[in-house]
C-alpha cells in the first residue's frame, strides 16, 4: 500500500531521509521515466514522427488540425475516465452519455408543435441539461456506493438505460433516429460561439509568424536544455565562479548569431555556416554555463568496455546499420508520380511500399538508438569516460543517420525537417557528453536546483505552446500565394486544452487529487485515514458526466442533428487511452495528463491510415497493434526505470 | 408448444367465426372446400414451375390432407365470411429485420396502405436485425396460417430453412429488401428491392455526368456485404477511379469528418464523394468545406431531411432512394394477386424499387413526401 502512495505521488520528492531507498535520490531522467505518463508521451512523438515521414500532408497545419480535432473531444472524455480509474471505478455508460446529453439539449430547445421539443431557450436549456448529467452522475456513484456491486456492471445498466433511453424518446418524440436541429433554438447565437466557434487559419495573416515561431522554439530549447543540465549537475561546492559566465554570453550570443545566419539566408553555404555557428556557440556556452555553475570532475575513471556495454552497443550499431541498410536496399527506383513525393504505387500489404520502408526503417531506427542508450546507461556505471566513449560513438550514429534521411527520404518534408532535428539532436548528446567529462553529476536532492530547474522547463512549454500556436493559427502571404489548403481550429480544442489541464492541477495540487489516489489504492484503507470515499467516489462519476455533457454540447453545436447511436460504443476508446496513458486499470495510479495522451495517439493511429492511403481494411489491425505497443512499452520503461533506482 | 398453438389457433379462428356468423347456411361447406384447394394449387404454382403444376397440385392436396389437418379446417371457417376472390380475411404477414428506424416506418407505411387498398389483413413484425428473432416470427406466422409471408433476408444461412418450410406448408413467400440472392432458394414468388449493386452502377452513371475522375467511395461500416456491393456497382459504371474506404461508424461523425478529410489531403486527386449512407455522406460534405476541396459532385445514399436540405441547397448532388415505400406496398399485392389470382410478377428475376434518385430537380417534392412519410 505505502509503495502504490509513493509510486502515485509522483511530485519529486523533495525529503532525503538517507535510510529508506524508494527515498533516495534520483536523477532526473529516472524520475522522468518513472512518471506514468511516458510511455504515452514517448507513443505520441513516436507515431508523429513515423506518419511524418510517411504521409505528405500529415505534420502540415490542416492535418494538425484534424488530429487534434479528433483528438479533442476523445481526449476530454478520457481525461475524466482517467480520474476515474485512478479513483478505482469505471463508468461504461461515459460514451453513450455524451449522445444522450447532446439528444437532450436539442429536445429541450427545440420549436414545440407536432413531432417538435419543448422550445426552450438555450440560456435555460443547457442549465438543466447540465443538471441532467450531474443527476445521471450521481446515480451512477451512488448506485455503486450502496450496492457494493462493481460499477462495472452498474454502468453497464446505465448504459444500455441510455442507448434505449436515446433510441426511444427520439422516436418517440420527434419520431426519427436522428435529432436536429439545434441551430434554430433561442440563444444559439452565443452559446454556438462558446461550443463550437472556429478559427480558419487562412483568414489570419501574420507574416512576423515564423519569427515569432523559431524564436519561441529556439528559446524553448535553450530552456530545456539549461534546466536538464542545472537538474543533472552538481552545483560547485565553493560557489559560483562569475568568471564563466561571459563565456555563457559569448556562446549565446553565437547561438543567436548562427541562427539568425541560418534564419535570414537560402543558400548552402549560408546554412552551414550557419549551422556551424550554432554548434560551437552551443558547445562554449554550455561550457561557460557548467564552469559558472558546476563542481569540476574529481575522477573520470578508466575506459572498460564489460561484456554488458559491449552487447547493447553492438545491438545498438547493428540496428543502426540495418535501418540504413534497408532503406537503402528499398531506395524507390519505381517511379515517384506524386506530388511532393508521394509514391502512387500499389499496395505492399496493408502499406504503401514507401510506407513500408519508411516503418521498417524508422523500427530499426528506434531499437538501435534505444540500444545505445541502455549502452551508455549501462557503461555510466562503469566509469564516465566509458560512458562518454559510448556517447561519442551514439553522436557518430546519430551524424550519419540524418544525413542519410537528408539523402535518401522520399517526403520532401521528411528530408529536410528531420535532417535539422537529428542533427540537432547530436548536437545535444556531444554537449552532453563533453559536459559529462567536465564536470561532477549530483547523487542528492537539490532542492534549490530542482525548482529552478523546473520552473525553466515551464518557462520552456509557455515558449513552445506559443510558438505553435502562432505557426498553427496564423498564415503568411507566401503561404497564400502557394495557395495552401484551409485550415481550421475550433474551440473543441480549447475545452480539451483547458479542461486537460484543470484535471492535471486537480489531481495533482488539490486534496480531491490526493484522495482519488487514495481511494483507488485503498478504499478501505482511505476511509481509515479520513478521506470521505464515497463521497470522492461520487464527485469522480460526476465529473465523468459532467465531461460527457460538455462532449455532448461540443457535438450538438458542431453538428446540428445528433443520431441516437452517437456515443455507443466510445467507452472503450476511452478507457483504453486512458490505459495507453499510463493509467491503471486496478485504480491507484495514473494520470490525467496521461489521458489526454492516449486520446492523441488513438487519434493519429486512426487518422494515420487514411492520411498514408493505406488499405483502410488493415485499420483496427494496425490500432490494435499501435496499442498492444504503447501498453508494452509503458510497462517496459517503467519497470527499467524502477530498477534503476538503485 | 408449437404443437398446443396449432391446434389452439383454428379452434380459436373457428369459434370466433361462428360467432360472428351466427351460425349461418351449409351451404358454403363445398365452396370452402374448392377454395382452399385453388389456394394450394396457387401457391404451389408459384413455387414451382408449371410444367409441374399438376403433380403439385395433388402433392399439396395430400399435404394439406396429412399435415394441415387444422389448418384447413381454421381457414375453411376463415372463407366462408367472404368469398375469397375479394381477399377479405386474408391474413399476410410481414416480417423483416425492421428497427421501426425511419427507413422501416416507411416500409411499414407502404404495407399499411396496400392492406387498406385491399382489405386484406396485415401483421408487421419487425425483429430489430436479431435473425434467431426473426426465424421465431416466421414460425409463428406458418403456425398461425398465413396466407402469404413477406419476409426480408438479411442473413439467409438462418432464414433460409424457416422460408422454405413455409413455402413447403403450402404458403406463398416473397422476399423483400434483402435476399436478391438468395430468393430463388428458397422456392419465393420474387424479390422485391434493390439489388445494392445495380444502384451502385446508377450511382456510376450519374458520376460520370458530373465530370468527377476519382471518388472516394466511404463506408460507414468496416464488413458488411451490402455497402461494399454499393462501391463495387459504382466501380463498374464509373470510368474513372474509385477507392472504397471505411472511414468510420456513424456514431462517432467526428471520425467520420476528419478520415475523410486526411483521405482528401493525402490523395489530391479524389474530386467525387459517395458515403454509402446519409450520415456518412453529410460528414464527406463536411470534409469537403474544410478541405477548401472543390469537389465534382458528392452523393449518398437513403434519406434523411438533412441530406434532402444539402440537395435542395445544392451542396450534395444526389442520393439514392430505394423507394422503401413500394418494399412495403408491392409484397402485399404480389401476395393477394397469387394468393386471388395466381399471378406471379417477376418472370423469375426480382422486382427492383430502385435506384431512384433524389437531385434538386426533385428535392421539394421528395421532401415533401417525406413529411408525409412515404418516402
Amino acid at each position: 500500500m505505502s509503495d502504490t502512495i509513493t509510486d502515485t505521488a509522483e511530485r519529486p520528492s523533495a525529503v532525503y531521509t538517507g535510510g529508506d531507498e524508494r527515498l533516495a535520490y534520483r536523477g532526473i531522467f529516472q524520475r522522468l521515466f518513472i512518471r506514468p505518463e511516458i510511455g504515452a508521451l514517448i507513443g505520441v512523438i513516436g507515431l508523429w514522427v513515423f506518419f511524418w515521414a510517411v504521409a505528405d500532408p500529415f505534420g502540415r497545419a490542416q492535418g494538425a488540425s484534424n488530429l487534434i480535432d479528433y483528438a479533442s473531444t476523445l481526449g476530454i472524455m478520457a481525461v475524466a475516465v482517467s480520474m476515474l480509474m485512478i479513483g478505482g471505478e469505471f463508468d461504461l455508460s461515459a460514451g453513450a452519455m455524451t449522445g444522450a446529453m447532446g439528444i437532450l439539449v436539442i429536445m429541450l430547445s427545440k420549436a414545440s408543435g407536432e413531432f417538435g421539443g419543448l422550445g426552450l431557450n438555450l440560456w435555460i436549456a443547457i442549465p438543466i441539461s447540465f443538471a441532467v448529467a450531474m443527476g445521471i452522475g450521481f446515480a451512477n456513484g451512488w448506485l455503486v456506493e450502496r450496492t457494493k456491486l462493481p460499477s462495472f456492471i452498474i454502468t453497464l445498466g446505465t448504459y444500455y438505460v441510455l442507448i434505449g433511453a436515446k433510441l426511444g424518446f427520439s422516436k418517440l418524440i420527434v419520431d426519427q433516429i436522428q435529432v436536429g436541429d439545434i441551430s434554430e433554438a433561442g440563444g444559439h447565437g452565443f452559446w454556438v460561439k462558446i461550443f463550437a466557434a472556429e478559427w480558419n487559419r487562412n483568414d489570419h495573416q501574420w507574416d512576423q509568424r515564423d519569427t515569432v515561431y523559431v524564436i519561441a522554439l529556439m528559446a524553448a530549447i535553450a530552456l530545456v536544455v539549461i534546466a536538464i543540465t542545472e537538474m543533472h549537475f552538481s552545483r560547485r561546492h565553493e560557489g559560483a565562479k562569475a568568471s564563466g559566465l561571459p563565456i555563457f554570453g559569448i556562446g549565446a550570443a553565437g547561438v543567436v548569431a548562427g541562427l539568425v545566419v541560418l534564419h535570414t539566408t537560402d543558400n548552402t553555404s549560408g546554412n552551414w555556416l550557419g549551422a556551424a555557428v550554432v554548434a560551437a556557440g552551443a558547445l562554449v556556452g554550455l561550457y561557460g554555463f557548467g564552469a559558472w555553475r558546476f563542481q569540476p570532475i574529481q575522477g573520470r575513471g578508466a575506459v572498460r568496455f564489460t561484456p554488458e556495454v559491449v552487447k547493447y552497443l553492438v545491438a545498438g550499431l547493428v540496428g543502426v546499420g540495418l535501418s540504413i541498410l534497408i532503406a537503402a536496399v528499398m531506395n524507390p527506383s519505381y517511379p515517384i508520380d506524386g506530388p511532393d513525393g508521394v509514391v502512387e504505387d500499389d499496395l505492399f500489404f496493408p502499406f504503401t511500399k514507401q510506407g513500408f520502408r519508411a516503418t521498417m526503417f524508422l523500427i530499426f531506427v528506434a531499437v538501435g538508438f534505444t540500444s545505445l542508450l541502455i549502452a551508455a546507461s549501462k557503461a555510466r556505471r562503469v566509469s564516465t569516460a566509458t560512458k562518454s566513449v559510448v556517447a561519442m560513438i551514439s553522436v557518430i550514429a546519430l551524424v550519419v543517420t540524418a544525413f542519410f534521411i537528408r539523402s535518401e527520404s522520399v517526403a520532401v518534408k521528411f528530408r529536410t525537417e528531420a535532417f535539422s532535428v537529428v542533427l540537432g539532436l547530436a548536437l545535444f548528446v556531444l554537449a552532453w557528453t563533453i559536459l559529462g567529462l567536465l564536470f561532477e553529476e549530483r547523487s542528492a536532492v537539490d532542492q534549490r536546483s530542482d525548482r529552478l530547474g523546473s520552473r525553466l522547463i515551464a518557462a520552456a512549454a509557455v515558449a513552445v505552446v506559443i510558438g505553435m500556436v502562432a505557426k498553427l493559427l496564423f498564415t503568411t502571404s507566401a503561404e497564400i500565394e502557394s495557395e495552401i489548403a484551409q485550415a481550421k481550429f475550433s474551440m473543441r480544442t480549447v475545452w480539451f486544452i483547458a479542461f486537460t489541464i484543470v484535471a492535471v492541477l486537480v489531481l495533482g495540487k488539490t486534496r480531491f487529487g490526493s484522495w482519488t489516489f487514495a481511494v483507488g489504492g485503498n478504499k478501505e484503507a482511505a476511509r481509515q485515514v479520513g478521506v470521505p470515499a464515497a463521497r470522492t467516489k461520487t464527485q469522480l462519476f460526476m465529473l465523468v458526466s459532467g465531461a460527457a455533457w460538455l462532449v455532448g454540447m461540443l457535438l450538438a453545436f458542431r453538428l446540428n442533428t445528433i443520431q441516437a447511436n452517437t456515443g455507443n460504443g466510445e467507452e472503450f476508446d476511452y478507457i483504453i487511452a486512458a490505459v495507453v496513458g499510463g493509467t491503471l486499470l486496478t485504480g491507484g495510479y495514473g494520470t490525467a495528463l496521461g489521458g489526454a495522451l492516449g486520446a492523441l495517439i488513438i487519434a493519429q493511429a486512426t487518422l494515420g491510415i487514411p492520411f498514408s492511403r493505406w488499405n483502410s481494411d488493415w485499420r483496427f489491425l494496425f490500432l490494435g497493434v499501435t496499442l498492444l505497443l504503447a501498453v508494452l512499452a509503458n510497462r517496459s520503461i517503467r519497470s527499467k526505470a524502477e530498477s534503476m533506482r538503485r | 408448444m408449437r404443437k398446443m398453438r396449432t391446434v389452439l389457433a383454428p379452434v380459436v379462428a373457428l369459434s370466433l367465426v361462428l360467432a360472428a356468423c351466427g351460425g349461418d347456411d351449409e351451404g358454403d361447406t363445398a365452396a370452402t372446400g374448392e377454395d382452399t384447394a385453388a389456394e394450394t394449387g396457387g401457391e404451389d404454382t408459384a413455387a414451382e414451375t408449371a410444367a409441374e403444376e399438376t403433380a403439385a397440385e395433388t402433392a399439396a392436396e395430400e399435404t394439406a390432407a396429412e399435415t394441415g389437418g387444422e389448418d384447413t379446417a381454421a381457414e375453411t371457417g376463415g372463407d366462408d365470411t367472404v368469398t375469397a376472390t375479394q381477399g377479405g380475411d386474408l391474413t399476410f404477414h410481414m416480417i423483416t429485420h425492421s428497427d421501426d428506424g425511419p427507413f422501416w416506418s416507411v416500409v411499414k407505411r407502404g404495407m399499411d396502405a396496400a392492406c387498406a387498398d385491399l382489405a386484406v389483413d396485415c401483421v408487421w413484425a419487425g425483429s430489430v436485425n436479431d435473425p434467431g428473432v426473426q426465424v421465431q416470427l416466421i414460425e409463428t406466422a406458418i403456425a398461425e396460417g398465413a396466407d402469404g409471408i413477406a419476409s426480408s433476408l438479411p442473413s439467409p444461412d438462418q432464414l433460409i430453412g424457416p422460408l422454405q418450410e413455409a413455402v413447403g406448408a403450402g404458403i406463398p413467400v416473397i422476399t423483400l429488401n434483402s435476399g436478391s440472392n438468395d430468393y430463388q432458394e428458397i422456392g419465393a414468388l420474387t424479390h422485391v428491392g434493390q439489388t445494392e449493386f445495380i444502384a451502385g452502377q446508377g450511382a456510376g452513371l450519374r458520376f460520370n455526368e458530373l465530370g468527377a475522375t476519382k471518388i472516394l467511395c466511404g463506408r460507414q461500416e468496416e464488413s458488411n456485404v451490402a455497402l461494399e456491393e454499393r462501391c463495387n456497382g459504382l466501380a463498374d459504371t464509373f470510368e474513372g477511379d474509385v477507392v472504397s474506404e471505411f472511414v468510420g461508424l456513424d456514431a462517432d461523425q467526428t471520425e467520420q469528418q476528419n478520415s475523410i478529410s486526411a483521405a482528401l489531403q493525402a490523395d489530391p486527386a479524389i474530386d467525387g464523394f459517395m458515403g454509402t449512407g446519409p450520415v456518412i455522406a453529410m460528414s464527406g460534405l463536411g470534409a469537403a468545406t474544410d478541405t477548401g476541396r472543390e469537389m465534382a459532385g458528392i452523393a449518398g445514399f437513403d434519406i434523411t431531411p438533412e441530406i434532402i436540405a444539402a440537395i435542395d441547397a445544392g451542396e450534395i448532388a444526389f442520393t439514392i432512394d430505394q423507394q422503401q415505400y413500394l418494399q412495403g406496398y408491392l409484397p402485399i399485392l404480389l401476395l393477394f394477386l397469387n394468393v386471388t389470382n395466381a399471378n406471379v410478377a417477376g418472370g423469375g428475376q426480382p422486382i427492383l424499387t430502385g435506384p431512384g434518385f433524389v437531385d434538386q430537380s426533385n428535392a421539394a417534392t421528395v421532401a415533401a413526401l417525406v413529411e408525409a412519410g412515404t418516402r
